[in-house]
């Protein structure tokens, strides 16, 4: 494997994979003190293509969280790769 | 520490989205100019010096450096989505601003981590729309812009030193003005929740600086 295929595949896949199977599911610190403090009742529901990382259609936690990581990756992926075509046209 | 819409009032979180639009945008220009000159086809050769200092790893090949800062980006969101017990029943989650920011420089680990808030926001719900300025400033203009300083500032004594103030800073000085902002809003009373927030958020910041550690270290034994 070379550095390329490590570096945007094996690491962040392997993390993703991890956060998975092990990630806490209890709420983060900001959430414990909205609860704590009785103004996480303030917060809006909104919804998404992929919200509270489950992939849609895809249901039992690990899978879909995994899925919705994964595009996560893909879609930052997407986003660097456009990017970087538009500044190569733009340097040149 | 995503602010979900609904904690802040409209004016503040506007506002905040309005500054960091603006951040962005100077962001880029300063990344783009960097490349330009790097790569020898605006100025010849004499800005290098100078440029080389806050954008480490300038590549004169803008597609091959937009290819590192991705790598980077991908390893601080996957990093995210792994939460991580602390407290009795409380999580956190690297931010990854200092990680961004050693390996990119601040201009860069600015841009970095706004892209990984954009896209938690639009697809995964994570953070809102509306509260997206306060979150990119809170995590990438205190978390990765100014604790590049904080970094370059100690880095002079100790490297290892440097990543845990910078992870400290970045970590407690987001903390601080969330809070500010949520006080602001008439969320919650600031004296009354400073100690819970401040005291969670010490935990978040070790929890961070070993991580950043272990990355950076990973990602420099890797040469990427």
């Amino acid at each position: 494997m070379n550095k390329k295929t490590i570096g945007f595949a094996a690491v962040p896949v392997l993390i993703t994979l991890f956060a998975s199977l092990f990630a806490s599911s209890h709420p983060d610190a900001l959430e414990r003190v909205a609860i704590n403090f009785g103004f996480d009742e303030k917060a809006k529901e909104t919804s998404s293509l992929f919200t509270d990382y489950a992939f849609p259609f895809v249901s039992g936690g690990f899978l879909s969280a995994f899925l919705a990581g994964i595009a996560g990756l893909i879609l930052l992926y997407i986003l660097y790769q456009a990017a970087g075509f538009a500044v190569k046209c733009f340097v040149k | 520490m995503h602010i979900p819409d609904g904690f802040l009032n409209n004016g503040l979180a506007g506002g905040l989205l309005a500054g960091a639009l603006g951040m962005l945008a100077f962001s880029f220009s300063k990344v783009l100019s960097a490349l330009t000159v790097f790569s020898g086809k605006l100025t010849g050769n004499s800005g290098n010096v100078s440029f080389s200092g806050s954008f480490p790893g300038l590549s004169s090949d803008a597609g091959k450096y937009f290819a590192k800062l991705a790598i980077i980006a991908i390893w601080v969101f996957a990093s995210q989505t792994f939460n991580i017990t602390v407290a009795s029943a409380t999580s956190v989650h690297l931010i990854g601003g200092v990680f961004a920011a050693v390996l990119a420089g601040p201009f860069a680990g600015f841009l970095i981590i706004s892209s990984v808030l954009i896209v938690q926001s639009a697809f995964f719900a994570d953070g809102g729309f509306l509260a997206l300025g306060a979150n990119i400033f809170n995590m990438a203009f205190i978390g990765s812009f100014l604790s590049y300083y904080v970094y370059k500032a100690v880095l002079k004594k100790n490297y290892y030193i440097a990543v845990a103030a910078a992870c400290f800073f970045s970590v407690l000085t987001a903390a601080l003005f969330c809070l500010f902002e949520l006080g602001i809003s008439g969320s919650v009373s600031f004296a009354q929740a400073f100690k819970d927030m401040m005291s969670l958020h010490f935990l978040f910041a070790v929890v961070e600086t070993a991580i950043t550690l272990f990355l950076l270290k990973l990602f420099k034994l890797l040469e990427i």
